[in-house]
Formats: C-alpha cells, sequence, structure tokens
C-alpha cells in the first residue's frame, strides 16, 4: 500500500453531470483504513485491520449507499449503466504507521491503540473536491475510556488510580466544582457546541433556538469551532458536502454569535455553511461540530483548586436536555479537595444542574488552556464523527453531586 | 460456487482461494445488510436513506500464530484485500479457529420480506395521524423508522459453509411532552406489519405522559419497577458483563442470585427476537442458559476462550463483519417465572418507584461493576403513584442486580438494541436512585 492521490475524478464528476440523473445533489466517495493495535501489559498481542470504501448518492431527497467502490457499483447507485461512467480510481489505502516506531513505549494500562486514515471526495455541479483530514489515534484505557487525537497519541497522559478501593463517594449536595480542561471541554460541547448545530435550532431542540446576541454566560469566555486545526481530531479541509473548512465563531465575550449549519440548515437559519459532517458513508451530512476552541480573555493565571470542593479531571460523558435544560456531568476521575490542594480520589458520581444555574453559574476560567483528548468520538442519533477541543479550566457552581 | 447472482460469494470466494494458496487454517465471513430508513418530521418533511452494507472478513491461523482483517465490498478485491491483510496481522497466539466437525447449522426460519419504502411512508404518515387523534397535547417531533435484511456466510479452508438469513423493524419515536423533557420510544418486531400504528401511537402516548413535571427525588435504596422498555438495556448490559467476568472469581464470585432470575440465550428460537441458525464462528445455535435456578449458568464462550477455560464453545457474536468474533449475547429472552400482572407488580411494590421509560443509554463504570441509568418514573405508596419524576437516576451494581430480582411480569416486550432482547417488567429489590 501507497499514498497516492486519486485519479479520474474530475471527469467522473462531469460524467455524472452528463447522466443528468434526476435532482441529483452530490456524490460521494470514501475511503478508510484502519489498525487496531491489542494490548496486555505494555505488549501488542493482536493487530487487526480494516479497509473500507463506499459511495453515496443524495437524489431526489434521498440518500442512496453501498459498500466498495468501482463503476457498477457507482452506477447502479446513480440509476444509470455502468458504460455511462469513465475508469477512476480512490486514493490507494496508505501504508499503516510502525507502532514501535511510534511509540517506542507503550504505557501499560493501554488497552488498545487505533489508527485510522480516511479520504473522501465529493461530486457535485461538475467538480471533484477532496476532503483530507489528519490521521487519528484513539487510545482506549483499561476502563474503557478512549481517547482521541491526531496520529501519533502522546504517551504522557496521565492517569488517575481506578482502583475502585482507593476512592471515595464524593459528599451529595451543591459543590462548587473545579473542571479541569479535559471535563470543561466536554461541558463546553454540550453546553454550547451541539445545541448550535443547525438542524437542532431549527427543530427546536435547543434552548439557543433565536437568541442570537443574547449573552449566554457571564464569563468572558469565547468559543468557535476550527475544522482547520490539524492539530486537532476534528480537522477536515472541506466539509462533507464540498465547503472550505472556515473557523466559525459561536461565542464572543460570552455572547451568542453563530451556528455550524450545513447548507440546508444554513439556507433556513440565514448562516454561513461548511460544518456538514459524514458520520460514514451510510450517513447523510449533518451539521456538527469540529474542533471546538474555547479561551477566556481575562483568566486566571492558576487553576484556582482553593476555592472549589471538587476538582473533576475527566468525564465519561456530559448531556444537556434542551426541553427540560438539565444538565448532566457523569463523572470519571475526581478529587476532593482541602485548602487547595487534592486530598482524596473520588468514585465516580454525576453533576446534575439546569441550563439557568450553568450560565450563571460559571465563575471564572483559568490558565493553562490546553488541547484534550476529550470529547473525542461525538455521537448524535447515533452517527458518531471525530470531535477535538482546547479548553481552559473553568469554576462552576450550582451544580449538585448526585 | 456460483458467484454470478449472489453478492457474497466473489468475496468469500477470492479470500477463501488466497488463503487456500498460502497453506493456512482459515474462516472467511461475509455479511450483506439492506437497509431502508425513514425519517417524518414534525413539518410533513421526508428524509430516506437506503443502504447496503456489504463485506468480508478473514481469520488465519498457522504455526501459532493467528491474524484477523476485514474489508467492505463484495468483491474479490475486498476478499483478497481482507485475506492479504490477515495474513499479514499475523502475530503469536493459540489457534482461534474451530475444527470443522464441531460445526454446524441448526437452521431457521427465514426472515419476513423488508417493507417497501412506499409502505415504510404509509405506516409513519398512519403513525402520525394516530398520534394526533389521541389528541394528548403532546408533539410528535419525528417518526424514524428502520427495516431490513442481512444474510450472511461463512466458509472455512476445511469445507464448511453456511448461510444465515435475518430480518427486522424498528419504529422510534421522537416525542415532546408539554412539558419536561423530550422522550424517545424504541419499538422492534420481526416485521413492520407486526405494528399497529394505533396501539404503537396510543402506547407512546400514555407513557410521555407518565411523569412530566416533578422534582429529583433524594437519593435512596428503594424497590423499583422496571418497564420492559427500562429492564431491556438493564437486561443486555448485565449478559454483556456476565460475558467478559469469570464465574468464579472477581466481582461475581460466590454471589447471590435470585431465584426469579431465568435469563436465556435463545439463538436458535422461536423465541425472541432475532434466532440465527449458528453463533459467530459457525457452532450451531443452541439455547445457553446465563442466569437460571438460583445461579450463573453458562458464560458465552467463543472457541478460543472455551478451550482456555474448558467452557462450552457456541456463544460467539459479531456485531458486524468487521468485528473479529466475540463472546456475547446474541437473542436474550428473560422468561418469566410467575408472570404477574401490572396490577400484581404494583402490589408487591408496595412503596418505592416505577420507571416507565428509559431516557439514555446505561453507564458502566468498568472499574467497579456498576451500572446507572436514567428514566422517568412515578413514586409509589402503598401501590398506588404518588408523585412523578421526570428524570431519576437508578443506580447499582450489577452483582446486586443478580441478587435482587423479586418478581417478573407478563407483559414481555422485544427490543433490538447491542443484542435482541425479549423481557417482561422486572421488579427489583433495594436499588439505589437517585
Amino acid at each position: 500500500m501507497r499514498r497516492d492521490e486519486g485519479s479520474g475524478l474530475s471527469e467522473l464528476a462531469t460524467a455524472v453531470a452528463h447522466a443528468r440523473v434526476a435532482e441529483l445533489e452530490d456524490v460521494f466517495l470514501e475511503r478508510r483504513a484502519e489498525v487496531c493495535w491489542h494490548l496486555a501489559e505494555g505488549r501488542v498481542t493482536a493487530r487487526e485491520t480494516l479497509l473500507r470504501e463506499g459511495a453515496a448518492v443524495r437524489r431526489d431527497g434521498t440518500l442512496v449507499s453501498g459498500d466498495g467502490l468501482d463503476r457498477p457499483i457507482l452506477a447502479r447507485l446513480l440509476g444509470i449503466a455502468s458504460r455511462a461512467l469513465p475508469p477512476f480510481s480512490a486514493p490507494a489505502f496508505p501504508d499503516p504507521p510502525q507502532l514501535e516506531e511510534a511509540l517506542p513505549r507503550l504505557p501499560a494500562q493501554w488497552a488498545s491503540v487505533r489508527w485510522s486514515w480516511r479520504w473522501a471526495a465529493i461530486l457535485a455541479d461538475r467538480r471533484a473536491v477532496a476532503l483530507r483530514r489528519p490521521d487519528l489515534a484513539e487510545v482506549t484505557l483499561e476502563d474503557g475510556h478512549r481517547a482521541l487525537t491526531v496520529w501519533p497519541p502522546g504517551t504522557d497522559r496521565e492517569d488517575s488510580d481506578l482502583a475502585p478501593a482507593t476512592r471515595v463517594n464524593a459528599r451529595v449536595g451543591a459543590a462548587r466544582v473545579l473542571l479541569a480542561p479535559a471535563a470543561a471541554a466536554v461541558l463546553l460541547h454540550e453546553l454550547i457546541g451541539h445545541p448550535l448545530e443547525g438542524d437542532l435550532l431549527l427543530r427546536g431542540a435547543s434552548p439557543w433556538s433565536g437568541r442570537q446576541g443574547e449573552r449566554l454566560v457571564r464569563l468572558s469566555l469565547s468559543v468557535s469551532d476550527d475544522p482547520s486545526r490539524t492539530d486537532l481530531p476534528g480537522a477536515f479541509s472541506t466539509d462533507d458536502e464540498g465547503e472550505p473548512a472556515q473557523p466559525r465563531e459561536l461565542l464572543a465575550e460570552g455572547i451568542l454569535v453563530g451556528a455550524l449549519a450545513d447548507r440546508e440548515s444554513a439556507a433556513a437559519l440565514g448562516v454561513p455553511t461548511g460544518n456538514a459532517r459524514r458520520a460514514n458513508v451510510h450517513a447523510r451530512p449533518r451539521p456538527r461540530i469540529s474542533n471546538l476552541v474555547a479561551h477566556a480573555s481575562d483568566p486566571l493565571p492558576h487553576p484556582p483548586r482553593h476555592e472549589a470542593a471538587i476538582e473533576v479531571e475527566t468525564l465519561t460523558s456530559g448531556t444537556m436536555e434542551p426541553a427540560s435544560g438539565a444538565i448532566l456531568l457523569h463523572v470519571r476521575t475526581a478529587f476532593a479537595l482541602r485548602r487547595g490542594e487534592r486530598h482524596r480520589p473520588l468514585a465516580p458520581f454525576t453533576l446534575v444542574g439546569s441550563l439557568a444555574a450553568v450560565r450563571s453559574g460559571l465563575l471564572a476560567a483559568a490558565e493553562p488552556t490546553l488541547p484534550v483528548a476529550e470529547p473525542g468520538w461525538c455521537a448524535k442519533d447515533g452517527e458518531i464523527v471525530p470531535t477535538g477541543a482546547i479548553a481552559p479550566w473553568l469554576l462552576l457552581s450550582g451544580l449538585e453531586v448526585r | 460456487m456460483r458467484t454470478d447472482a449472489d453478492p457474497l460469494l466473489p468475496a468469500l470466494q477470492a479470500a477463501s482461494e488466497e488463503l487456500a494458496r498460502h497453506g493456512v487454517r482459515f474462516e472467511v465471513f461475509a455479511r450483506l445488510g439492506e437497509h431502508t430508513h425513514l425519517v417524518l418530521d414534525q413539518d410533513g418533511a421526508l428524509e430516506r436513506r437506503e443502504s447496503h452494507e456489504l463485506g468480508v472478513a478473514c481469520r488465519v491461523s498457522k504455526g501459532g500464530h493467528a491474524g484477523f482483517a476485514a474489508a467492505a465490498g463484495g468483491s474479490a478485491k475486498a476478499g483478497r484485500q481482507a485475506a492479504l491483510g490477515a495474513l499479514e496481522n499475523m502475530l503469536p497466539s493459540r489457534d482461534p479457529l474451530p475444527p470443522r466437525e464441531l460445526l454446524g447449522t441448526s437452521g431457521s426460519a427465514l426472515p419476513h420480506p423488508p417493507a417497501e419504502p412506499a409502505e415504510q411512508e404509509a405506516f409513519a404518515h398512519a403513525l402520525a395521524r394516530a398520534f394526533d387523534e389521541v389528541g394528548s397535547g403532546i408533539t410528535l417531533v419525528q417518526v424514524r423508522l428502520l427495516g431490513g435484511t442481512s444474510s450472511a456466510a461463512l466458509a472455512t479452508g476445511e469445507g464448511f459453509l453456511a448461510r444465515a438469513a435475518a430480518g427486522g423493524a424498528v419504529a422510534e419515536l421522537l416525542v415532546a411532552p408539554p412539558a419536561g423533557p423530550w422522550r424517545h420510544l424504541h419499538f422492534a418486531a420481526p416485521a413492520l406489519a407486526d405494528f399497529d400504528p394505533e396501539a404503537v401511537a396510543r402506547r407512546a402516548v400514555e407513557a410521555a405522559l407518565l411523569a412530566t413535571r416533578g422534582d429529583a427525588p433524594d437519593r435512596q435504596l428503594t424497590d423499583v419497577l422496571l418497564a420492559p422498555a427500562v429492564a431491556a438495556p438493564l437486561v443486555v448490559a448485565l449478559a454483556q458483563r456476565l460475558a467478559h467476568q469469570a464465574p468464579d472469581d472477581g466481582e461475581f464470585a460466590r454471589a447471590r442470585v435470585s431465584r426469579a432470575w431465568n435469563l436465556v440465550d435463545e439463538r436458535p428460537g422461536p423465541a425472541g427476537l432475532l434466532p440465527l441458525p449458528w453463533d459467530g464462528e459457525g457452532f450451531p445455535a443452541r439455547r445457553i442458559a446465563v442466569v437460571a435456578g438460583g445461579r450463573l449458568r453458562e458464560r458465552f464462550a467463543t472457541w478460543e476462550r472455551a478451550q482456555h477455560t474448558g467452557e462450552k464453545p457456541g456463544g460467539a457474536v459479531r456485531p458486524s463483519y468487521r468485528h473479529p468474533p466475540v463472546p456475547g449475547p446474541a437473542n436474550l429472552v428473560v422468561l418469566a417465572e410467575t408472570a404477574l400482572r401490572q396490577p400484581e407488580l404494583l402490589a408487591l411494590l408496595e412503596n418505592g418507584f416505577y420507571l416507565a421509560l428509559p431516557a439514555g443509554a446505561v453507564r458502566v463504570d468498568h472499574a467497579s461493576g456498576r451500572f446507572a441509568l436514567r428514566a422517568a418514573a412515578v413514586a409509589v405508596r402503598q401501590g398506588k403513584p404518588e408523585a412523578a419524576h421526570p428524570l431519576v437516576d437508578l443506580r447499582g451494581s450489577f452483582r446486586r442486580l443478580l441478587a435482587a430480582l423479586a418478581a417478573t411480569g407478563g407483559d414481555a416486550e422485544s427490543f433490538s438494541l447491542a443484542s435482541a432482547v425479549t423481557t417482561p417488567s422486572l421488579l427489583f429489590r433495594r436499588l439505589e436512585i437517585a
């Protein structure tokens, strides 16, 4: 296997246009390669390879998709004869990286490492647009927690002791919490990122519908979606409808200023497009977050541990229920704080609060602002795409430990 | 093998030939899933998807080495890619491939033909009309329908060849009650024709209206009655946990198990939603008793695990062609020992919570063996509803779940989750509600 570029795609795009398929919107071609190394005690025990390729056609309001990437398959999806299409080729599947070169030392608590590569092209309006994204690295830890970064994964990630015996229950009730960047990224992803996706705004499934220009949080926090950050796993060169990747400002100094849109929702909302993403060749493009980049204009120089009772290091997941405004953060690793120091590790618990409580309870942001491996894979209606984040530490009141 | 009419055979044959040339023991698995998805939005907009997911996977073994790879597509090229990938991935390992003489097929019913797109569309509109006619004040935000069939083939280098087919239909409703959280309802059946739109609409409205307003309850240990929709994901999570824990040490060592449990994997059918004639490695499908008679019975085992532990193989599943076979549930059924009616279950509950509808997936802390599941609930005092709670957290350990089952209902329903599961209402003593 070797890296190369697809060929004949421009001619294919022209031929597709000539075929005059009724109500044709676009044609999507995709190749993916994955290698997963299963590990035990820092050694590779098994290696699995997956090569995927397929095509999808949007026509007459329907997405028709199939695995395999050749003229007969594409012709079947388009509903035309194979001979109407010229020969074409997608880039060859690349050679996977050598794990021992990328990672001379494998941490003992890693259960697996997965490398993934993706190429895609969109054919529309007699044009072929290739889509590139960085190679990704997914590390699965012993407890099933997954960290997603661009390849290669760093081995410097520290993970707290997860042994149940060492962890105590958090005290139930209201608590002021300090969210480390990995946890803050998940909160902001749920609070700002998802609810500004165009289809949710249109469906009335977002608390931010019709709230452009309003102040959402007191904190001078700015949040943007930036698919052009190729150091983060949500990056892409063009979106899955062929629009160039552009940073999109969502929150400016605490004020709602933007939304994420595919073509359909952009037209309805009157905002720019360029945020359409497909989970795979069988999924429709939908407005999705890519890389969420958050920063505060007046951050504290250090995490204010002395002002919080609990430091939350990582979350397993977070959710915001749009109708009720309930926010739930499922905590994976956390510490009880005493006199500004980590006192004891805590057993997993849930932080619960209302949207109003979180909006008014965001008290401070603090440096360092860091790229993190969370939220990683982002699911929406069962469709999963890679995302990245950069976030500061956040001090938050108004949530309850349950 | 004739390859001109069968979409699985070109890849299967090319992979088999490639691997035979290399003189390895091998197994080739191919699967085609043909699905139609329809989404009807509240504004009447229709969104349709038709997908053909097709791929091939190879496992190989020779001289104390084994490898696995998979490739998408049904062409001979895909078959060769999977074969060469598997050969390239060979690492020191036990031989994971079962011997030919143990493989076979139990036979199973043919799946129903999938609904035509026009039938799906008609059903979605009929469901929306039925919802309007109930006149509940609930908004039907979305109807999502999924239907289709899958066919699979498995061949080994020792001459075993087996085919299987399955099918089913899923209807999901996203509804917005006048107050409280939106609700997501899931219904599954062998075919779309098995759903009655009026009955689905009526049940969805009843469930969604049960707990629209109210506060979260205090954290407490209490008795809980789980409706089938809430019990189902917990049963799947329990079966998956049991599949990965050794029965005689770890969290389930000397675990107390309620005699009310009778959990089986009805792989050959006819009970359950998704019977299949063979497991993920080609063992004839057989009924696997998981929990019964007050103790843990059989653990799901692949051939590789069985060789290692002495357990009985035949418990493998393949989540898709992309995955090697793993031990796990396929067609779970909770058999009701008592099959009580709901008033009898509520009387047995006396004081506690009735959990009607899940609100999210089961969360599992793998380190501690604890689970959590959010649901809409009603507090029950002396067998009568007392207060509604739109969202409660049900928590506990899987070990506790085994001990705490007190009674089962006679209202079994099927669901298509990580595995197929059919369960009635389940009454548990002293789980945590928050």
